[in-house]
């Protein structure tokens, strides 16, 4: 007997996702990912001026804000052959990585903690015991026995209030939290300083980009001039500023998001089975050390890897017109010619067409088209994309760095590199990522100053600004790696406007709907097999689904 | 054929702008054609690379006070046109403006013929304005009104004083300050199309009728066809 | 500070606890409840201290959500823990699927009147409302239920004031904002793309603290952050009064902080906060990162012409038709109709001249003699 469960909203997540699952023997047999919302941002793109359109596909997300932004001025830049100035490029850069800082952060601590922390046990903690565990496995300063139960009695406090808030309605004491309560009280306690931290770190976009949310960027460089000698202008102040900020996040990633994530991994090895998956992972590359046009030199690498096999990686090109295609056989469009075709995103359209069951309804009718959600394909094969395909790609590509943080991690926690396709692997290959970034960060930031301080001052190179300058008919591609995994954007300029412009976007991948031949995305695939203790309460889905991050307003946009 | 022009009218002096309207209209040019001028400024600053210190220069801050001043005479002045469209001599009256009437649109159409299609038509209607005409100043009244209220509607978050406050709503009913501004900028457009065509029509008016049309703005008299006084007299009786 | 409940208001005034369930009594009874009620009243009494909040998401990208987050003063988790109890956001709360929507009708039901409702995004009205669903339901549907019972309504960002990006034109899914849909609420309209992290907290925070709503402009929002526009608070306006312009980005100008005006800067049409206030911390506001103001919390802001022009283009005239260049063309259009009509008066009056001299008349001079 298998019985279909939903859940709607999943929520801990950015946008409206929706899955539905069929359970049979207390284990997901099928699995159905849907995402409910959509804007049309590529219709609304259609006519406008190309040097605009970062602005609108920023408001695609305003949680990995910045990396659609930063994917569109170089789209457009791709299409009218525009070189930026190094220092564009390596500021850019740092705010690539401050992104990534603060969405890993925030995603481990408050979209994702409370599927393994258990927040309401954490009130029987004994505030000496915690207080040793976190000496014995951090620096970090603040984890006096004091602290612990000042912070203990606020929850306390807050609890007996019986308005539980954010916390209400939680699984709480589900059988599947395994935590000893004083590491889940070091799991609450990092919860609220994470918070407190994660407005810092962003202010690294705002020196540069002006605000976060949603930073400025600039078709041709940044419009964050040098300016050494004056006081509007990038001046040592604000690039001490800049470096502090960067020192922190570091620190605070390695004495406290690394310490918990593996602290909390150890007592959930058994999730290193669970949730792999597809086994198809996919890298664009991106954090470009001597500029965007010179792969070679990127941080992250490029690449594909097919069914696990980490002997070989593949390489990837999306100016191809049958590597990436999206296909919209079960997701509510039509195509001109027919729904079973895949297009290229230089010809892709976005006509949308609801055909599902009149609201309110309770379940979708998943034979049919069932998300707005389209399905992309590299050569015809569903990938899996985001910080776990990159850590797997830069570890089978043999980059030192990444051999280093992967093989320490496994020493650590005594699992094997198989144990990587999983719920955990993605959840630990986030923090390493995470590491890796803070680190690079300083890396972009320290070339910046011997840049400057050789005198290179430039930040845009305005040539190709005015569109009487642009070739009559102009097509482009930029991509990057954004948190969740490879993002492009392609783009289509006649006459100065934007004829077509389409997003294929890491959620897109991941959370799409099966394709035309059957196939399952990555978080469908992951489901199966997951294990489910009480259908009432399904935190073991949580549990997968949200180790991809899963960001719906990128996904459907 | 030759015998049509053998009719030569006696003319007779009249005096059809009184001062008031002479120098409402003076005043009036003066002050668009500085806002027109500032305005135009206020939209595209010129580039002056100056090495000097910000503290030590105020171009636009002038412009724009220049805009401002000459938005006040404009507006009092216009204010001051329609109370004497009530109390003025029939030349100036409100009705000059406003079709009202057949005679009006009649009129009209032989202007048309006349002076666009230059047709042969019943000529010398009108004393004061022809309909055309005032028909045209209607519309720039109406354009009057639209600068007074998008101007002073954009003015009014700057000033404290009641009567520019009296128009902050209208940029929150026009959609934002931005179509404000945008309104107003296209509105320059009519005034500089209006001018120049206008001006070439005084000139017209008085090179092919000979009425003493460009001097009547100074000095009020135009020399008017004995029988189209009469009979514009007998019309309004 | 933090208002005592009624219960330890009651007890600070020397009553007993059979006092104060006497009192709840006397409560229910006056406003119309069963028995078994009178239990949740003394318990809405006796803790009733948070305020309660319901938080809405409809089409919207999160980044109002993230903008709070990252107020400063006061930061969030004392937000959280202290001033109110946010009972459903999609971005934070611990449970999902029907146990999320069960939390949310919790609040509606136990505190009918009294919760606030927040919502960030708009609500599709095409298509019946099938682009946005939660829960099998229409936004439309959740949004008419958790309005009905809300005692007032915080319209985040600009896609919930005026539809923001969704809505730019053509508005495929007719994107629609909340003050269009919901009426008899007071609706408090929090513009920007996100609206400035502190300026959420300050909007939450006096709502608590003085128990009213603040003091609201024309249009809907909270005076202390929308009454004066970026342009009258930026600290590059005594460039923009001198005449001092970046006349493209990265040049000398642009070093030295002038003015944005003619980089497109949407600062002198623009309310918003950002001059003073400024963002995350006060850090920084986008001039002073050298990027022009893109209007961002007014409305319609995407319509509201390109970035880096400053008057408004036209569609069907060419990328670069703004109201000069066609301005400009029907000038000349104009000059060269009346250069024609002169020339045609300059041949009407010669002939005019020719006819009145055929009469045998010698100039113009004779013309007023009589006959
Ligand atoms: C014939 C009459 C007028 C013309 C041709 C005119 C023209 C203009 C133009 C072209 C602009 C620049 C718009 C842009 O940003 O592109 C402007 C700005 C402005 N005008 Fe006028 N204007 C007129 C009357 C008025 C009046 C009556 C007022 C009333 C106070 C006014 C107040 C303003 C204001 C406040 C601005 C914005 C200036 C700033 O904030 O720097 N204008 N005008
Ligand atoms: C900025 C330039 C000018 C503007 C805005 C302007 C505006 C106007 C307006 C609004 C009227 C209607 C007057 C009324 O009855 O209230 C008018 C009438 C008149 N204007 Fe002007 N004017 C301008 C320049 C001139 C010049 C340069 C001349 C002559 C040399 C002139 C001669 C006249 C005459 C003769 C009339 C009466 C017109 C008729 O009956 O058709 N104007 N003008
Ligand atoms: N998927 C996605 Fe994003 C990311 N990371 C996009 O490019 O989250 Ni909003
Ligand atoms: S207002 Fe802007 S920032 Fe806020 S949700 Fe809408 S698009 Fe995002
Ligand atoms: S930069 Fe923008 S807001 Fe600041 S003074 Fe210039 S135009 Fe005004
Ligand atoms: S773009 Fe928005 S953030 Fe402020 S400076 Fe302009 S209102
Ligand atoms: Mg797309």
């Amino acid at each position: 007997m298998s019985k279909r469960i939903v859940v709607d909203p999943v929520t801990r997540i950015e946008g409206h996702l929706r899955i539905e699952a069929e359970i049979s023997d207390g284990r997901i047999k099928d699995a159905y990912s849907s995402g409910t919302m959509v804007r049309l941002l590529e219709e609304i793109l259609r006519g406008r001026d190309p040097r605009d359109a970062w602005a609108f596909v920023g408001r695609v997300c305003g949680v990995c804000t910045s990396i659609h932004s930063l994917t569109s001025v170089r789209t457009v830049e791709d299409a009218l052959g525009i070189v930026i100035p190094p220092n564009a490029e390596l500021v850019r850069n740092i705010m690539d990585c401050a992104l990534f800082m603060h969405d890993h952060v925030v995603h481990f601590y408050h979209l994702h903690a409370m599927d393994w922390v258990d927040v309401v046990n954490a009130l029987k903690a004994d505030p000496k015991k915690t207080s040793e565990i976190a000496q014995s496995i951090s620096h970090w300063p603040k984890s006096s026995p004091g602290y612990f139960s000042d912070l203990q009695a606020r929850i306390k406090k807050f609890v007996d209030s019986g308005q539980l808030g954010i916390f209400s309605n939680g699984y709480w004491g589900h059988p599947a939290y395994k935590l000893p309560a004083e590491i889940n009280l070091i799991g609450l306690a990092h919860y609220l300083e994470a918070l407190e931290w994660q407005k810092e770190i962003v202010k690294v976009q705002a020196i540069f980009g002006g605000k976060n949310p949603h930073p400025n960027y600039l078709v041709g460089g940044m419009a964050c001039s040098i300016g050494l000698d004056d006081v509007s202008g990038i001046n040592a102040e604000r690039l001490a500023l800049v470096e502090q900020l960067l020192h922190e996040g570091k620190t605070f990633i390695e004495q406290v998001y690394l310490p918990d994530l593996k602290a909390i991994a150890s007592y959930y090895k058994d999730w290193g089975a669970i949730g792999g998956g597809l086994g198809n992972y996919m890298v664009y590359g991106d954090l470009p050390f001597n500029g965007y046009r010179d792969p070679a030199s990127y941080k992250f690498p490029s690449g594909v890897i097919l069914n696990k096999d980490l002997s070989k990686v593949l390489d990837v090109d999306l100016r191809k017109d049958d590597e990436v295609q999206e296909f919209v056989t079960h997701s509510w469009y039509d195509y001109a010619e027919g729904d079973q075709k895949g297009l290229h995103p230089w010809v892709g359209e976005s006509k949308v067409r609801y055909t599902g069951p009149k609201p309110p309804f309770q379940f979708l009718d998943t034979e049919q088209k069932y998300s707005y959600i389209k399905t992309p394909r590299w050569k015809g094969h569903a990938m899996e994309v985001g910080p776990l395909a990159r850590v797997l790609v830069g570890y089978a590509r043999g980059r030192e760095e990444y051999k280093e943080a992967v093989d320490g991690l496994l020493k650590d926690l005594d699992v094997p590199v198989t144990a990587l396709f999983s719920t955990l692997g993605r959840t630990a290959a986030r923090g390493l990522e995470a590491s890796l970034v803070s680190r690079w960060g300083l890396d972009f930031y320290y070339q910046l100053i011997s840049n400057i301080k050789s005198g290179d001052t430039r930040m845009a190179n305005m040539e190709k600004f005015n569109p009487d300058t642009w070739p009559a008919k102009a097509l482009g591609v930029g991509h990057a790696e954004a948190p969740r995994g490879a993002l492009a954007h392609w783009i289509n300029i006649d006459s100065g406007r934007i004829a077509n412009y389409q997003l294929v976007v890491p959620t897109t991948w991941n959370a799409s709907p099966r394709d035309a031949s059957g196939q399952l995305s990555a978080y469908e695939s992951a489901l199966i097999g997951t294990p489910v203790i009480d259908e009432n309460q399904p935190l073991e889905i949580l549990r997968t689904v949200h180790s991809f991050d899963p960001c719906l307003a990128c996904a459907v946009h | 054929m030759k015998k049509k022009y053998l009719h030569i009218h006696r003319l007779r002096r009249v005096y059809v702008w009184e001062l008031p309207v002479r120098f409402y209209h003076w005043l009036n040019a003066a002050s668009i054609i500085a806002l027109i001028i500032t305005g135009f400024y206020i939209a595209n600053p010129l580039a002056l690379v100056s090495h000097q210190e910000a503290a030590f220069r105020y171009t636009t801050g002038w412009v724009r006070f220049i805009h401002f001043a000459a938005a006040y005479i404009f507006f009092f002045n216009f204010l001051f046109r329609i109370y004497w469209g009530f109390v003025g001599n029939k030349y100036a009256g409100w009705k000059q403006f406003i079709p009202t009437s057949k005679r009006f649109f009649r009129e009209m159409w032989q202007v048309f013929k006349i002076d666009i299609l230059m047709l042969k038509g019943k000529e010398y209607m009108s004393v004061g304005h022809n309909a055309m005409a005032g028909l045209i100043y209607f519309f720039t009244f109406i354009a009057f009104g639209i600068q007074c209220l998008t101007g002073f509607g954009l003015y009014s978050v700057t000033s404290r004083w009641w009567l520019p406050r009296l128009f902050a709503w209208v940029p929150s009913v026009l959609g934002g300050e931005s179509m404000t501004r945008q309104i107003h900028h296209w509105t320059m457009w009519f005034f500089i199309l209006f001018v120049v065509i206008h001006v070439y029509l005084v000139f017209y008016h008085d090179y092919i009728e000979g009425r003493g049309e460009m001097s009547s703005m100074g000095g009020g008299w135009k020399f008017i066809e004995e029988e189209a006084f009469i009979k514009d007299h007998n019309d309004e009786l | 500070m933090q208002q005592p409940t009624y219960y330890e208001e009651v007890l600070r005034k020397g009553y007993s606890r059979r006092d104060f369930l006497k009192f709840a009594t006397m409560m229910a009874a006056f406003m119309g409840l069963e028995g078994t009620a009178i239990g949740q009243v003394a318990k809405a009494l006796e803790t009733r201290r948070r305020l309660p909040v319901i938080w809405l998401h409809f089409q919207e990208c999160t980044c109002c959500s993230e903008s709070f987050i990252r107020s400063s003063h006061p930061i969030v988790a004392d937000i959280l823990l202290d001033q109110i109890s946010l009972d459903y956001t999609e971005t934070l709360m611990a449970a999902s699927g029907f146990q999320a929507e069960a939390a949310m009708r919790d609040t509606i039901k136990r505190y009918n009147g009294e919760y606030i409702l927040c919502v960030e995004g708009s609500v599709p009205m095409e298509a019946d409302g099938v682009y946005c669903m939660i829960g099998g339901k229409t936004a439309m549907q959740v949004l008419e239920e958790a309005a009905e019972g809300a005692k007032a309504i915080i319209a985040w960002g600009s896609c919930a004031c005026s539809g923001c990006v969704q809505a730019a034109k053509p508005n495929p899914t007719s994107a629609t904002p909340i003050h269009k849909l919901v009426k008899g609420k007071p609706i408090i309209k929090v513009p920007g793309c996100p609206p400035i992290g502190e300026v959420m907290a300050g909007v939450i925070v006096h709502l608590v603290t003085f128990d009213r709503i603040p003091e609201l402009d024309n249009l809907g929002r909270p005076k202390a952050f929308y009454s004066k526009r970026v342009h009258d608070t930026c600290y590059r306006r005594p460039f923009y009064d001198a005449g001092l312009y970046v006349e493209s980005f990265d040049d000398e100008n642009a070093k030295k902080g002038y003015c944005l005006y003619k980089m497109g800067c949407k600062g002198p049409v623009t309310y918003n906060a950002c001059g003073v206030t400024k963002w995350n911390g006060g850090t920084s506001f986008p001039i002073q990162s050298g990027h022009g103001c893109i209007g961002c919390s007014e409305e319609n802001y995407w319509d509201n012409g390109r970035l880096y022009e400053r008057a408004s283009s036209f569609a069907g005239f060419g990328i670069e038709s703004t109201a000069d260049k066609i301005g400009a063309i029907a000038l000349g259009a104009t000059t060269a109709a009346l250069l024609g009509h002169a020339v045609m008066t300059n041949v009407r009056k010669h002939k005019m001249i020719y006819d009145l001299e055929e009469e045998g008349r010698a100039d113009e001079q004779q013309l007023n003699a009589e006959p």
